[in-house]
């Protein structure tokens, strides 16, 4: 939310000449100009002598504090509680918006809590939602409905606001031209009488109650195609109710109480709100039998998308074995709406000031949350590093619980992971298989403390770095041919959307159908067998097992793989040596699985499901697998596209990395 | 009494609540000490007369460790209903401190509980790195009330402290069930030097600011070594029972930069004469420091050097106490020459240092300035022991006869 400025705008010139006046008026008389003198001498010694005092009392105050300040009880310290904001007794507010093409800003009694004037940026109808008896800001948002589905988005927002809000809308640039009905219905069902019939590149704002009046409106048409609508300035005043109207009746329990200053402070989370029937933030999963990880700290790293980190601490509370006590929410930056969802559920979260730029501040805002962590809970031997943009499986503690003390046995793994990169609707298929990957999926995951303490931490990227953490995590010096441990069926759902790192078109190709395990206590299968020397046994009895695929049909085509269910098939591609992923890539691209970089492979091998068969890939020569491969199969090789123009594109995307 | 009555009263008001507290107020303790075998072997027994809750004094001190419970409103609402006033001290999570901008919710340290003419005074303990419990100051904000309780008769608040995990024992004292540390005299010894030194994490920040860390692969591999040395030394010393702290470079990197100094090569430890054990060098070598070196005698200017891993040493100098100051002694093995280094006097607190609880001395500034100067503040490379230290004094040569004993190299 955004701080209340002071209105520079004070014009005290009226005041003034009456002032100039009075002098006049005064300087004609001797007696009183004297006494005026002495009066002025004196008070500016008793305003220099105020302000020494003021200036030694702070400095001793300062330099009490520098001391250890161990010798009193009584030391001082100089923070003062003042309320943040005046509380104000007015009844009115006086409401400016601003609409054009380049420029949007809302001003309230004065006070700037909207400004957009960079370029390029920006577009689209921005909404304030203003509490209908404080006049504080509870949500600021813009939806950029020149573009497609930002409507709808905008119609849910709107719907999930609370009755007798105030609501502010304006235009920058353009607002109309995928606003389609359904939002410009709900529009006109705010008041708007413009909505209805807002055009291409029109100028609009309108100020109105939800449910209730109209605070003013005001439109210009665009007077052509190629030409914008006038700058609109809408200038009205709102009434304020009295608080008690505006806030809701819940009986007082400690739960409510915190429901209720979340809900007087913020807009937008729905139901959680409502007055009738309000949506629980308290969730009480069923305890887990024999929970391994309910001691292990959870540190949820987050940024400033509170309705993400909403989204995502409800499935995290929600998960069967969650312990609240252990979860620590890190926000990059001095952000309030992400800590008011974290107190919402009564949660400890922890601000960071950002330093550095970009990948270089998530990195570090990573390292910081981290150290943090094992400082918090220095017993702890894990900690379970998550994102705000993940939703958690019900059986995400079960999942860990069961495999966890591999991680600390076997010092060939490198991490546990709830993520499968490989395991989409159409590839993953047994919720109790588990699998070894030599890439790092990250996504929700475990990682080992003194794997941390003893080699991550003292040599993490330096901000100038400029790295991503995962990135730099994936590299050979840091992971030393150690695996990862995940599940076929992932126990994460990525559904972060605009992050740094994220575009719509890449979410929709790459994460969208990745599958989702939604029953609960799946009992995992053979988890021993994960081990590291198990393992190879276990792979050697499958590939014995396996039926080799006919090669000579294409391996893309549906029908290389028979119509049937729950048999082993493995076929043979062509990898000349360890780093030769030139097949690998393109099956994975016509598989429609990622293929951005390799995942999921383990020494030339990769586990996955085709129509509810087991579908292995061995890369021949490379792999030490290779040895199954019968002497008749030639290992299919598929040649990457020449490269056009239109693929350009590509390796832009390729450099979005999936965090 | 009406100090029996409060603290019965609270106790109950926690038990409803399911909060684990436990039994540090010295006072009891001395009087339950004098009992404890008879307290241990009846832990049910009626007790004919008030004998311990109802000694005079103005407090009863508890402890919570901060992990066995969550704060809650509810307690403090059915506190007031019980007719207690109270009084909460939160302060800034020194766990955090070490970190750059990170800033979580300010953590409650302190609270008081009062009913009557009594006050229950209850310090919250937390787990840090190191595996020791913390307790925070007492540092009342201005718009506290100063005389809400006498502040200045609390025993615990003055200083932050650091304390071992305490094993409990549920006894029954004057009819009250009550936790308390299962050996009462140890808990009280400890209490009395339990003083704790936060890290200059401001300081430390602003000195990386003026001179950038040593991020090379060498100081990581150095600083690696050496905490796990320093870990093996303090365990091996924990085990027999020797007091030391922190010493030379070692502590300078604690105070100047709350971190091992990356071109310091090797861990510098101190410990008092009088705490002297002959089975200090079996120890070392049994945890696999072989002696590198040993000179001077118990009598005069002792010095032990054992071998760590890849050439990281760790120094153990002896300190031999005067009237007015503290002195330590070095010896140049091909000369014989001898060198005494003075200090002023000092004592012991406790410290956190690489995910370890340590001591260093108290009066850090003076320790560190004896040592290094005025300029302790500006990193230098090339040290020379014999010459290099403010404080170093010439002090004659080993007797040619005694070089068998006082000079022996490994």
């Amino acid at each position: 939310m955004d701080e209340w400025k002071p209105n520079p705008a004070v014009k005290p010139h009226k005041k003034r000449s009456w002032y100039l006046t009075w002098k006049y008026k005064l300087m004609n008389q001797r007696a009183l100009r004297k006494l005026c003198q002495t009066g002025a001498v004196l008070f500016l010694l008793v305003t220099v002598i105020v302000n020494i005092k003021l200036i030694l009392d702070t400095r001793r105050a300062a330099y009490e504090e520098e001391e250890e300040s161990a010798q009193d009880y009584d030391d001082e310290m100089l923070n003062v509680e003042v309320p943040r904001h005046p509380v104000s007794n007015k009844k009115v507010l006086d409401v400016e918006a601003y609409s054009s093409r380049s420029k949007v800003y809302v001003a309230v009694d004065g006070t700037t809590v909207l400004e957009d004037e960079a370029r390029e940026q920006g577009r689209g109808i921005h909404v304030i939602v203003l509490n209908q008896a404080t006049g504080h800001v509870m949500a600021k948002r813009v939806f950029d409905t020149y573009s497609p589905h930002e409507d709808e988005a905008m119609v849910l927002f709107l719907n999930m606001v609370a009755r007798g809000r105030i609501l502010i809308f304006t235009i920058k640039d353009e607002g109309s031209f995928h606003l389609k009905d359904t939002a410009k219905n709900v529009l006109k069902s705010l008041g708007s009488q413009v909505a209805p019939f807002l055009s291409w590149r029109d100028m609009w704002t309108f100020v109105g109650k939800k449910g209730g009046e109209v605070y003013g409106e005001k439109h210009a048409k665009s007077p052509a195609l190629s030409t914008w609508g006038d700058p609109v300035l809408l200038k009205t005043e709102v009434h304020l109710t009295s608080v008690e109207d505006a806030e809701c009746h819940w009986p007082d329990t400690e739960l409510n109480r915190r429901r209720k200053t979340f809900c007087s402070k913020v807009e937008g989370y729905g139901s959680v709100c409502s007055c009738k029937d309000p949506t629980p933030i308290e969730f009480n999963p069923d305890p887990l039998k024999d929970n391994k990880v309910f001691d292990v700290p959870v540190a949820v790293i987050a940024g400033n998308r509170p309705n993400y980190l909403y989204r995502m601490l409800r499935s995290l509370l929600s998960a069967q074995g969650v312990n609240p006590q252990m979860i620590t929410v890190f926000i990059d930056g001095y952000y309030e709406e992400p800590m008011d969802v974290v107190e919402l559920f009564g949660l400890s979260g922890i601000q960071h000031t950002p330093i550095s730029i970009k990948n270089a501040r998530v990195s570090q805002h990573y390292k910081a949350s981290l150290t943090a962590t094992f400082n918090l809970f220095p017993d702890a031997k894990f900690a379970v590093v998550l994102e705000e943009d993940l939703d958690i499986s019900v059986d995400f503690f079960s999942f860990l619980s069961q495999s966890i003390h591999l991680l600390e046995e076997d010092e060939s793994l490198y991490c546990i992971s709830a993520w499968n990169d490989q395991g989409y609707e159409h590839t993953a298929e047994d919720p109790s298989l588990l699998y070894r990957v030599e890439t790092m999926p990250g996504l929700g995951w475990v990682l080992r403390k003194s794997l941390y303490k003893d080699e991550l931490e003292p040599k993490w990227p330096t901000p100038e770095k400029l790295w991503d953490w995962d990135m730099w995590m994936r590299m050979p010096e840091q992971r030393k041919g150690r695996e990862c441990i995940i599940p076929d069926i992932s126990r994460s759902y990525h559904f972060g959307i605009v992050g740094l790192n994220m575009n719509g078109y890449f979410h929709e190709a790459y994460f969208k159908k990745h599958k989702f395990n939604t029953v609960p206590n799946v009992q995992l299968k053979n988890v021993e067998s994960l081990r590291k020397d198990a393992y190879e046994t276990e792979i050697h009895r499958l590939l014995g097992e396996a039926e080799v695929l006919d090669h000579s049909k294409n391996p893309c085509e549906d029908s290389f793989v028979p119509d049937t269910e729950g048999r082993v098939y493995v076929m043979f591609i062509r990898m000349e040596q360890e780093a030769d992923f030139t097949t690998w890539t393109q099956l994975a691209k016509c598989l429609h699985i990622w293929d951005l970089d390799v995942r999921g492979n383990h020494k030339g091998l990769w586990r996955l499901f085709r129509k509810k068969n087991h579908f292995l890939v061995v890369g021949v020569p490379s792999s030490p697998y290779s040895s199954k491969k019968p002497s008749s199969v030639t290992p299919i090789y598929m040649e990457p596209p020449a490269k056009e123009e239109g693929a350009v594109a590509v390796p832009a995307v390729a450099a979005a990395e999936q965090t | 009494s009406v100090k029996q009555h409060v603290v019965r009263k609270f106790l109950g008001l926690i038990s409803s609540h399911n909060i684990p507290v436990y039994l540090i107020d010295p006072l009891i303790l001395g009087l339950v000490d004098k009992d404890i075998e008879q307290i241990r072997s009846s832990p049910d027994g009626p007790s004919p007369e008030c004998k311990y809750f109802c000694a005079p004094r103005d407090f009863t001190t508890f402890a919570l460790l901060d992990k066995t419970w969550k704060y809650e409103v509810g307690l403090f609402r059915t506190a007031e209903k019980m007719g207690f006033q109270w009084l909460k001290i939160i302060n800034k999570d020194p766990r955090l401190d070490g970190m750059d901008d990170l800033s979580g919710t300010e953590i409650p340290l302190h609270y008081i509980f009062k009913l009557a003419s009594h006050a229950i005074h209850l310090v919250v303990f937390y787990e840090r790195s190191g595996n020791y419990l913390w307790h925070g100051p007492l540092r009342l904000k201005q718009h506290m009330d100063r005389k809400f309780v006498p502040f200045r008769k609390l025993h615990f608040g003055r200083y932050p402290g650091a304390y071992e995990k305490p094993e409990l024992l549920l006894v029954s004292i004057d009819d009250l069930k009550v936790q308390i540390p299962k050996n009462p005299s140890s808990f009280l010894e400890e209490m009395s030097h339990s003083r704790f030194l936060e890290c200059r994490y401001r300081e430390a920040r602003a000195f990386f600011q003026l001179y950038p860390d040593d991020a090379s692969l060498d100081a990581v591999e150095f600083r690696k070594k050496a905490k796990s040395l320093l870990h093996l030394a303090v365990l091996t010393l924990n085990n027999l029972g020797v007091k030391f702290w922190l010493s030379s470079g070692t502590c300078l990197g604690w105070y100047r930069q709350c971190n091992v100094i990356p071109h310091s090569k090797d861990v510098d430890l101190g410990v008092f004469i009088r705490d002297y054990k002959a089975d200090i060098i079996p120890a070392f070598q049994k945890a696999g420091l072989p002696l590198k070196h040993k000179f001077g005698k118990v009598e005069d200017s002792l010095e032990l050097s054992f071998q760590g891993e890849d050439d990281v040493k760790l120094d153990i100098f002896f300190f031999y106490e005067e009237d007015d100051h503290i002195w330590n002694g070095g010896t140049q093995a091909k000369s014989g020459k001898k060198f005494k280094y003075l200090f002023p006097k000092f004592t012991l607190c406790w410290t956190e240092f690489v995910e370890l609880k340590v001591h260093v001395p108290c009066e850090t500034l003076q320790y560190v300035e004896a040592n290094y100067g005025p300029d302790w503040k500006v990193p230098v490379k090339t040290w020379d022991w014999k010459s290099s230290p403010s404080n170093v004094q010439y002090n004659g040569v080993w007797p040619v006869d005694e070089w068998d004993d006082v000079i022996q190299i490994y």
